[in-house]
């Protein structure tokens, strides 16, 4: 069972001894490097610490830390398949007992942030920790619109963000997570997402998460939102159709997050624009109704008419219309009714008008929080939905 | 080199859904009339989205298939019709991709007359090596009280062979001599073939015709001792070379006789039980659960790794070898009026046609399939309701090409239609243009679509495969309803409640579920909650032919009630 944590205060705690601590870096620029190395020796004894990462680590600069190399990995946002095959096989080899994989931009963690994570599983009977982010505003909105919904319904996972970057494992997770890993490297997809919070569901291992405070967010450099949210939910997507089984049998809904209403800060100083949000629904409205129309059931259509009809502030999308549309989404994905890459394509669309309403909504207030955990209640207001469609699939329903 | 088990739970055939195919009648790739590998492989995506686990493939090897590949002259290669073994390699990787098992054929008690071991046999002297291959007698005396198979076509189970001047023993058709399990060079050269194809990454052997494999004097030559010695050999030899493969056993016999081949869980982990599926037929004709009860009654208890094979149909025919005489003329009566229809001790009809066409009975008998304790095997084109054409010699009516789409040969092939090894089902009801896939998929409520549905829901409950099974007793006989229960190793239970209606009218059902009283039955189908069971009778009232799966929950895990309201405004 998850449960979510404030990060304890380290002053007054002992550091583990004789931890068996792997911690692996994702590649990153020398001077953060230093950064995160500097974090690393306040943070933990160097005795049973390893540090593993792919760039030429400084020479002489940490006397007292023990390095050795890690395969070099694409730097992304994310953990990619191939960093778990590698956490494992280096955890292995060098009789760790937990690893504490850090992201890109972890020199921006607090340091205590670090010591929660590992402590949580190394003295503790977690097998996963994750991170809780305080992000900017409307930052992130893939995760808090779909996966943090998604695997919090379908897996009772109170995990606000699934895909943390900067996670610690314990060696029978990391194990696992190599193995299904071990899936995509096998076929050259190493870059595929792996989801660590459903694996531990399945496997029955507790999860820690730890509100980790602010975070800088690496800045993808390539690839936009209509390359990001088909891989993103496409994955996931798939993950959730290969656990159906352990899903689909009832389990208690994880415990509600306790939000506290707080405003967030903008990451830019310019207000969020919806105009160009609500033209590409618009446009999409007046292009995709065929599409739409072999994924999704009347009542949905029907609420998107009402919602091309609407427009500027008045703006919203009802919660439990986004989780069925999500769902009827997930569903087609499974069925392949159509491609799945047009598929996931013609889901984009209406995420943009998802954000446009939840930007409306929360304009006056900025507390994104409440909003985002009235969606995710949503979702799970409407899994039986999910799953009685899930089960018997017919096209001639609601 | 030996390539590693494509299974990981040494259990996989316990969650497996088995579909039973032959090369021959699935697609031909290069418009020669018969199916081939490089047809099957483009048609595994339809397997796979059907929800198939492991496929069985009929007999492949070289023959002269005067018994439809039964009749093997080779056992380590491809017959050329049906490809290469190239082909067939590629189409094991493909399957295996695709997260398939393959089973394939071990058939050991018989070879051709064609294969190279008989003809030496034949030349070679009484008592030599080569000669012992086989059972031979002088006088064709031995052996002969033991019964006959193939009641229709032999009159003795000898043969005089003219050039080795003796008698040779067949079990099956004349064509198909009997090996000789007393000469250890027979077992070296089974296990030889059967080494050849596992090292190559197959999954599972069907053994064919087990009972037979040793022949005694005085004893009716089935089930022997020494037979079972042969099994646990090649079990053995299993064991000690490889992971996670199956074997199966064809023995059509009671479930008594039956049980010794699982042994200690060391020879067989799976065998079909052949009496059930008549017995199926009979209860949805006399609308009585009695015949179905019964037989589970006398089905003994098996080791925890072995499995009951459950099937509707097969390439054969519906066998009534395993009821009394009086049931086989029921079922003679209620299933094959036209005598076409009977061969051998059976009738040679394919599912859809047995009952008479009707959707809810076949979506009843497949309720039936994928609830009951085992591990179900679908025969191809089952899922479509294809017809057969009972105008075909021998079992070959329900053996004809799969009906892919109206297109000339149903899709199956580009070849002139009188080219095809068996012609397609051409009659209005079952025909092509109107029994197909291509039309079944475009269909939302096609028989095919309901079976993809079913299989995915039963692929969701391990407690389908490894469950065990007690029945309720309600005082109408017409409802058969039973329990399935499984406690998982993590702790938590599954429990189905299965109820079903053999009657062709709405009938009632008042269960006995005071042991359960306080959970609460979730209809699987809908995930439709039911009333909570208390410790009065729980009343149930059945359309014709329906069935429910209900899957009980603890008191305090019941679900919210789906709602279909419209979206907020």
């Amino acid at each position: 069972m998850a449960i979510t944590d404030p990060v304890p205060d380290m002053t007054a705690q002992a550091a583990p001894t004789g931890a068996g601590l792997l911690v692996l870096l994702a590649a990153m620029p020398q001077e953060r490097l230093q950064g995160v190395l500097a974090n690393l020796a306040a943070s933990f004894p160097a005795e049973g610490l390893l540090v593993a990462s792919p760039d030429a680590l400084p020479p002489d600069s940490y006397p007292t830390l023990r390095f050795v190399a890690a395969p070099a990995t694409s730097t992304s946002w994310t953990l990619h398949a191939a960093d778990f095959v590698n956490a494992y096989q280096l955890a292995e080899q060098n009789g760790a007992r937990a690893v504490l994989m850090l992201g890109p931009e972890s020199g921006s963690l607090d340091l205590s942030a670090l010591h929660s994570l590992a402590y949580a599983v190394l003295a503790t009977e977690a097998e996963l920790a994750v991170s809780c982010y305080d992000l900017p505003l409307y930052a992130g909105l893939v995760n808090s619109a779909i996966l943090y919904p998604l695997t919090r319904a379908l897996f009772a996972s109170p995990v606000r963000y699934p895909l943390a970057p900067d996670i610690c494992l314990s060696l029978r997770m990391a194990e696992r997570l190599a193995g299904a890993a071990h899936r995509f490297t096998a076929i050259g997809e190493g870059e595929a997402p792996l989801w660590p919070v459903n694996e531990a569901m399945v496997a029955g291992f507790t999860i820690d998460q730890f509100d980790v405070g602010p975070r800088l967010q690496h800045q993808p450099t390539g690839p936009d939102l209509n390359i990001i949210l088909p891989l993103l939910t496409g994955s996931l997507f798939s993950d959730i159709d290969a656990k159906a089984a352990f899903w689909q049998r009832f389990r208690p809904l994880p415990p509600v997050r306790n939000v506290v209403p707080m405003p967030r800060v903008p990451a830019t100083g310019a207000a969020a624009d919806i105009a160009p949000m609500l033209q590409a629904f618009g446009l999409a409205y007046a292009n995709l109704q065929e599409i739409w129309s072999l994924v999704l059931p009347p009542s949905s259509l029907l609420g998107l008419k009402r919602l091309a009809a609407t427009d500027g502030e008045a703006f919203r999308m009802p919660d439990n219309l986004w989780a069925r549309i999500v769902y009827d989404f997930l569903l087609a994905y499974r069925l392949r009714t159509i491609n799945r890459g047009h598929l996931l394509g013609a889901l984009i669309p209406l995420y943009l008008a998802w954000v446009a309403s939840h930007i409306n909504l929360t304009a006056a207030s900025a507390d994104t929080e409440s909003h985002i955990e009235a969606v995710a209640a949503a979702f799970e207001a409407e899994k039986t939905y999910m799953v009685s469609r899930w089960r018997w699939p017919d096209r001639f329903n609601p | 080199m030996k390539k590693p088990a494509s299974a990981t739970d040494p259990l996989w055939y316990k969650d497996a859904i088995i579909y039973e195919l032959h090369v021959r009648a699935f697609a031909d790739s290069n418009g020669d009339g018969v199916g081939d590998f490089p047809g099957l492989l483009s048609r595994l995506d339809y397997l796979q989205d059907l929800g198939v686990t492991c496929i069985w493939l009929l007999p492949f090897f070289p023959s002269p298939l005067r018994d439809d590949g039964y009749d093997i002259a080779n056992y380590v290669d491809v017959n050329p019709s049906y490809g290469t073994l190239d082909d067939f390699k590629a189409f094991l990787d493909a399957a295996h991709q695709r997260n398939m098992q393959v089973m394939i054929e071990l058939v050991i008690n018989h070879t051709s007359d064609q294969h190279p071991w008989f003809k030496a046999a034949r030349v070679a002297p009484p008592g030599s090596p080569a000669r012992a291959m086989y059972v031979w007698s002088n006088t064709g005396q031995l052996y002969k009280d033991v019964r006959i198979i193939f009641t229709d076509t032999e009159k003795s189970n000898w043969s005089w062979d003219d050039t080795a001047k003796a008698y040779y023993w067949h079990r099956f058709f004349a064509h198909q001599p009997d090996l000789n399990f007393d000469n250890p060079v027979v077992m070296e050269e089974v296990l030889k073939a059967m080494r050849f194809w596992l090292d190559m990454g197959v999954d599972a052997l069907r053994i064919d015709a087990i009972p037979y494999l040793v022949e005694r004097d005085g004893t009716s030559c089935e089930n022997l001792p020494e037979t079972h010695h042969v099994v646990k050999t090649i079990r053995g030899a299993i064991d000690a070379d490889y992971a996670n493969r199956l074997i199966l056993a064809e023995a059509n016999q009671w479930p008594a006789d039956v049980r010794p081949y699982f042994g200690d869980g060391d020879e067989c982990q799976m065998a079909f039980h052949f009496p059930l599926m008549p017995r199926i037929y009979m209860a949805l004709r006399q609308e009585d659960r009695l015949p179905i009860t019964d037989i589970m009654a006398q089905t003994p208890a098996i080791p925890d790794n072995c499995q009951w094979g459950l099937f509707l149909r097969n390439h054969d025919e519906l066998t009534l070898e395993m009821v009394t005489d009086d049931e086989r003329d029921y079922m003679y009566i209620a299933y094959s009026n036209d005598p076409r229809m009977r061969v051998n001790v059976g009738i040679r009809r394919r599912l859809a046609p047995l009952v008479d066409n009707n959707r809810r009975r076949i979506e009843l008998l497949n309720s039936l399939l994928l609830s009951f304790p085992g591990t179900p095997i679908l025969y191809y084109g089952d899922e479509i309701g294809m017809g057969d054409n009972i105008y075909l010699g021998d079992r070959n009516g329900v053996r004809t090409p799969m009906q892919w789409n109206s297109d000339r040969n149903a899709g199956f092939s580009k070849c002139d239609p009188a080219r095809l090894y068996l012609p397609i089902v051409m009659d209005p009801i079952y025909g092509y243009q109107a029994v197909n896939v291509e039309a079944q998929l475009s269909d939302q409520s096609s028989l095919l679509h309901w079976t993809r549905n079913l299989i995915a829901l039963r692929k969701l409950f391990q407690v389908f495969g490894r469950g065990s099974l007690s029945f309720l007793n309600p005082v109408n006989r017409k409802i058969l309803a039973y329990l399935r229960d499984l406690e998982r190793g993590d702790g938590s239970r599954e429990t189905v409640l299965c109820v079903a209606n053999l009657s062709r009218f709405a009938q009632p059902a008042a269960l006995d579920l005071s042991s359960h009283a306080g959970a609460e039955p979730v209809e699987m189908l809908g995930y439709v909650p039911f009333p909570t069971i208390t410790d009065d009778p729980y009343v149930l009232t059945l359309a014709p032919y329906s069935f429910l799966w209900l899957e009980l929950h603890p008191p305090t895990a019941k679900p919210a009630p789906s709602s279909s309201r419209l979206p907020a405004s």
